[in-house]
């Protein structure tokens, strides 16, 4: 374990949380609530389950229940969708599928104990942090490849027009790009384009 | 099920009587005596006596769960007052929650707990921690030392000393922990250590018989107190007279009740229990915690006219007590207890001299994560300083 130098801050941040419960409101849902405010969250309950999202939604609590089944979740599956974390009461296949297709990054079993809570809370918050950032990473790298590609076409394309190197050519694109400000990757796409125009 | 007139209602007690923690642990169990003593000179509960089902955990936390199962379910009690160390705590509440027991819990802890079926009623780290930080901080100096056991309580205590120190652009010189039962040689070292590094005080969550050897160590290598004192949660007036007052003179503990204390309620409680006990018998915070959770306890019984817990869960919390320490009362919400934060420095005839203390109760926020010094400068500007005995 690495040494101790300050509580992490998902955990300082608890106290400004804002975690929306979507629970009937029973004894799960009571004692999941009490819990939330011990910890010191900013919570609001509704059930069923709103279309729309309040803002700065940063967690969801979600009943699982035979009757969401048939909801429409209009904020499910979003870039910006808010962890969530099921509260399981089955476990027959469906509604296991249903969790599944809540993207859960955690999961917390009826009946609702106070202890376990704390733990499942900052996991979802931890993992889903990840998650948008790898999704964020990846989405760099697949600009970044498409870009590479269009160089690697742009080149050919200078090569036997002008019958250039490769090096060569790719010097040349890169004065361009520098004597009009633009990225390579942008001044490749315009080759193609106006090989595409012009060569067919 | 019905009473019937000379019927006494049991409750469990496991409180050790041996091992490492033995010391404090005797001392909550007599808290707990003098109290149930004063209940039944009282009439008891609508007339029944209170009668104790104790066992000798020895300090062990399989014991805890084994005796805590004995007595719910073979002794039939309801009710169980007992558990120093988190680890014996956390080994009985699995069983008080499984058979729908009540454990009541008279030790400071780390927080970061709450079941339906466990009331706390030493301080959480709100209640003790900060102030100690904020006052250590003030008046030596922000370089600490910090040194404890082994287990749960010391690493989260430091967790929190940490980022106050921190928040005071201070320095955390070591972090160090030791087994339960190191030796005399281990406390030693660590005292070399800290003579070597030279902080602005140690901050120590030693606990049990540790706390004797540490402070030993301390003296024989010739450190003084006055300069660089240890400061401690929970280091209290059992401890200073385990290891002899003039071992323990000069350093400061943070807690909600010294002996020393000066109200009616203690006056009168210390009376009772010198009268009981003798005359040396000597009180502290767990002590105190152990006598007024009885009280409350027997209160609650009086109320509901049983020791049905879920009766008695309809009434205490919320529920408040002319405690030794002052007025104290358990949280609706959260089962842990308001209380009344104090700092003090260790005399020479081994009590505490109080240096400051709340005006008034402090709410249990037993999930505060982030202690700052700043979010708790109202609760801290109330600690004034009390007149010099």
């Amino acid at each position: 374990m690495k040494h101790f130098e300050g509580t992490p801050r998902l955990l300082r941040e608890l106290r400004s949380l804002r975690v929306l419960v979507f629970h009937p409101d029973d004894h799960d849902g009571q004692e999941l609530i009490s819990q939330l405010h011990r910890i010191g969250c900013q919570v609001k309950a509704y059930w069923p389950p709103l279309e729309q999202l309040p803002e700065e939604t940063k967690l969801i609590f979600f009943a699982i229940r035979p009757e969401i089944l048939t909801m429409d979740l209009p904020w499910l599956g979003r870039e910006d969708t808010p962890p969530v974390v099921p509260v399981v009461t089955y476990e027959n296949p469906v509604l296991v599928e249903a969790v599944l297709n809540l993207n859960a990054f955690g999961v917390i079993a009826s009946p609702v104990k106070s202890s376990g809570m704390l733990t499942a809370i900052v996991v979802a918050l931890s993992q889903s942090e990840k998650f948008r950032e790898r999704e964020r990473y990846i989405s760099r790298l697949e600009q970044r490849l498409a870009g590479q590609r269009k160089i690697a076409k742009a080149k050919v394309i200078l090569m036997k027009s002008k019958n250039l190197s490769e090096e060569a050519a790719y010097n040349l694109i890169r004065s361009r790009a520098m004597a009009k400000r633009l990225t390579t990757e942008e001044i490749a796409d315009a080759l193609i384009k106006a090989d595409d125009i012009l060569g067919g | 099920m019905k009473k019937r007139p000379n019927d006494s209602i049991r409750i469990g007690v496991l409180f050790s009587e041996t091992g490492v923690t033995s010391v404090i642990e005797k001392s909550e169990r007599l808290g707990t005596l003098l109290a149930v003593d004063e209940i039944n000179e009282t009439g008891g509960i609508n007339g029944h006596a209170l009668e104790l089902v104790s066992y000798d955990p020895q300090s062990s936390p399989a014991k805890y769960a084994l005796l805590a199962q004995k007595l719910l379910l073979e002794d039939h009690v309801q009710v169980i007052l007992g558990c120093y160390m988190s680890s014996q705590r956390k080994a009985v509440i699995p069983v008080v929650e499984r058979w729908n027991g009540l454990l009541m819990y008279p030790t400071l802890y780390e927080g970061f707990e709450f079941s339906r079926n466990v009331i706390c009623t030493g301080a959480a780290p709100n209640q003790n921690s900060v102030q100690l930080a904020d006052f250590m901080l003030r008046t030596y100096g922000s370089r600490v030392f910090m040194v404890g056991s082994d287990y749960i309580y010391p690493y989260e205590s430091n967790r929190i000393m940490s980022d106050l120190v921190f928040e005071r652009g201070g320095e955390k010189v070591a972090e160090i922990y030791l087994p339960l039962d190191a030796s005399k040689d281990n406390y030693e070292v660590v005292v070399q250590k800290i003579k070597q590094t030279s902080p602005d005080f140690i901050f120590s969550t030693i606990v049990g018989d540790g706390t004797a050897l540490l402070h030993r160590a301390f003296a024989n290598a010739g450190l003084d107190p006055r300069k660089m004192p240890i400061a401690s949660l929970s280091t209290c007036e059992a401890e200073i007279q385990q290891m002899g007052a003039e071992l323990a003179e000069g350093h400061i503990t943070s807690a909600p009740y010294f002996q020393s204390v000066d109200t009616e309620a203690n006056r009168r409680c210390l009376e009772n229990f010198r009268k009981r006990f003798g005359d040396a018998s000597v009180t502290n915070m767990c002590w105190e915690a152990a006598y007024f959770q009885t009280h409350l306890l027997a209160n609650a019984m009086r109320r509901v006219g049983s020791d049905n817990v879920a009766d008695l869960l309809t009434v205490l919390p919320g529920s408040e007590f002319s405690a030794p320490q002052g007025d104290i009362k358990i949280d609706e919400h959260n089962h842990h207890t308001y209380l009344r934060p104090r700092i003090g420095r260790a005399n020479a005839a081994g009590q505490f001299d109080i240096l400051c203390e709340s005006e008034s109760w402090v709410h249990p926020d037993p999930y505060l994560v982030s202690h700052t010094l700043q979010d708790w400068s109202a609760p801290l500007t109330t600690l004034v300083p009390t007149a010099r005995p």
